[in-house]
């Protein structure tokens, strides 16, 4: 019965050596890693497990999804409140968000940590600043799907960025808007964006970039000796071993904040609410709080110059900083470089973050769906906001004024 | 040797955990998904009008809207049914969603049956199938008159 059974197994394990190359792929997976490789080294692995949950929630979320401004805010509440696992499922893609941006970004500061980005890797680093870029176009494009107060103002307030470019900004902005106002179009195109265009770009950028990490190996440490970089533990098992016990501490760590912490849904979207306070997420509040420093002129700095000069500086860091290799404390200008910017990006999350709402006494006003005409009536010179020192004519005829400007007319 | 047992007990603990994290993320996610399977829709009595305007009609088609919440919204339904005064206060309503495939059939006069434009099945004026693959009857819906006004339950 047993030596059936082995028999059996064995007919299959054949069968599938024959037609897959599954040796290659085993070789492969076994190839040593350099040697030192620590906790840090994980990061990416978990930045591809998060895209991984990211792409699934978001695929199953879409199930009950509905992008149309009279219909997504219902079907984000639906989800939350009426289908089972519905509140857990969107936790686990919000919170996801969260997590992917902090993990991103610990992973790219590894990179910098170890100068992982010198020579030959310089492509990698690319596809992997790509990347980030990318991830953040998913936070930018997936908050306006609950099209709730939140949603619609930070997506009125990001396009008017965009608007700011020279040259071609308007009309950058009116492409992302689908017109000149964010409404039915907008938010067909964000979904299209979030849930197809920006998931593929962002398969194709991890395959690029995992192709070059596999092409030119792990960078381990900078200090490992030639004979270090080919001695150290097998990536299949030791190193995917510890990779998905990280997964699985951050999986838990999640679940948990999607069990326990509720994702918050605003009142749907209104385009007069002029008491709401827009304020982005938080991977965004940096850039929000850039913005209250330059002013008149100046806004552009803030709109556009900085965050594209930044952006393109981490985009080449690699042919800028000429440097031997080394960890991050034994160069001196990426040490200053790499800890003014984290500070700075820090401190505007922070002022950001903790910045007063507006106060304001401005006078309620009565809703009102009369016709124009009528409304007009309403507005008497009186009401109306007046400076001081200027005079307030009275319209109103006399019944005297008004027969002499018929007279006049039938003369 | 040591080391060989050791690599073999990562490659076990790898498929575990793996196998716990796609459980733990997989269960929610399918409950999430088919979870409309399991959820029983709202039966509700219809109102078709007054019975005396349907006084001797004999597979009469009526078309008739209600409203009943699909998902997130409010949704206002169309039905079509076949009703026919057997008389003493009897009705037959007659659903007209064929059994095999959902098309919707139509009662033929001249051959006093209900064609399925779909896969030729034929239905008798009970009901019955007569040819053809459906594999039951057509379905005949609850009906009842109360202060003169003909009701049909939507299930």
């Amino acid at each position: 019965m047993e030596g059936r059974k082995d028999g059996r197994w064995e007919g299959w394990r054949v069968f599938v050596r024959e037609r897959l190359p599954l040796e290659a792929v085993d070789a492969h997976l076994r190839k040593p890693l350099p040697k030192h490789i620590n906790l840090l080294f994980s990061l990416g692995s978990l930045a591809m497990f998060l895209l991984m949950l990211q792409a699934v929630t978001g695929a199953f979320l879409a199930f009950y999804y509905s992008p149309s401004p009279e219909h997504a805010h219902n079907a984000v509440t639906y989800i939350s409140t009426e289908v089972p696992f519905g509140a857990f499922v969107r936790g686990l893609h919000h919170w996801g968000a969260s997590a992917m941006v902090i993990i991103v970004v610990l992973h790219l500061l590894r990179v910098v940590l170890y100068s992982s980005y010198k020579a030959p890797r310089e492509l990698t680093w690319i596809f992997g600043v790509l990347l980030l870029l990318v991830v953040l176009g998913f936070g930018f494009t997936g908050y306006l799907l609950p099209w709730d107060e939140k949603a619609y103002w930070a997506t009125v307030v990001g396009v008017e960025i965009a608007s700011t470019a020279p040259g071609l900004g308007d009309f950058v902005a009116k492409v992302m808007r689908g017109g000149t106002e964010i409404g039915a179009v907008t938010l067909s195109r964000f979904y299209a964006l979030h849930t197809i265009w920006l998931p593929w770009l962002a398969f194709g950028l991890v395959g690029v970039h995992l192709f070059f990490v596999r092409y030119y190996g792990s960078s381990g440490k900078p200090e490992n000796t030639p004979e270090e970089m080919k001695t150290g533990k097998p990536f299949y098992p030791d190193q995917v071993f510890e990779d998905v016990v990280g997964m699985l501490i951050l999986f838990v760590a999640l679940a948990a904040v999607a069990l326990f912490v509720p994702v918050p849904l605003e009142d749907v979207a209104d385009p007069t609410n002029a008491d709401y306070d827009p304020r982005p997420e938080w991977y965004f509040l940096f850039l929000f709080q850039l913005l209250k420093y330059f002013q008149g002129p100046f806004e552009i700095i803030g709109t556009f110059v900085i965050p594209t000069v930044g952006m393109l500086l981490l985009l080449f860091l690699p042919f800028l900083d000429r440097s031997e290799r080394a960890v991050l404390w034994k160069r001196p200008i990426a040490l200053t470089v790499t800890s003014v910017c984290v500070i700075g990006i820090v401190t505007l999350t922070i002022l950001g973050g903790t910045s007063k709402k507006l106060e304001t006494t401005e006078a309620t006003v009565q809703e009102t769906t009369q016709p124009a005409e009528q409304t007009q009536d309403a507005v008497t010179p009186e009401t109306e906001a007046v400076e001081e020192g200027e005079e307030v004519f009275d319209f109103q005829l006399t019944e005297e004024e008004i027969e002499n400007a018929v007279d006049v007319g039938t003369e | 040797m040591e080391k060989k047992s050791r690599r073999s007990f990562l490659e076990l603990a790898t498929a575990f955990i793996g196998g716990i994290l796609g459980l733990a993320a997989g269960i929610p996610l399918i409950g999430f998904a088919i979870s409309p399977a399991f959820k029983k829709a709202e039966s509700k009595w219809v109102d078709l009008g007054l019975a005396d305007r349907l006084k001797n009609s004999r597979f009469k088609k009526v078309d008739y809207t209600f409203t009943r919440k699909d998902g997130w919204v409010q949704a206002t339904k169309k039905r079509s049914v076949y009703v026919t005064d057997v008389g003493n206060g009897e009705w037959n309503i007659f659903s007209r969603t064929c059994s095999h495939l959902g098309c919707l059939v139509r009662w033929d006069e001249k051959q006093e049956s209900f064609l399925c434009p779909c896969h030729g099945a034929i239905f008798d004026q009970t009901g019955a199938v007569v040819a053809g693959p459906p594999p039951e009857p057509l379905e005949k819906l609850e009906v009842k008159v109360e202060a003169g006004i003909l009701y049909v339950k939507e299930t």
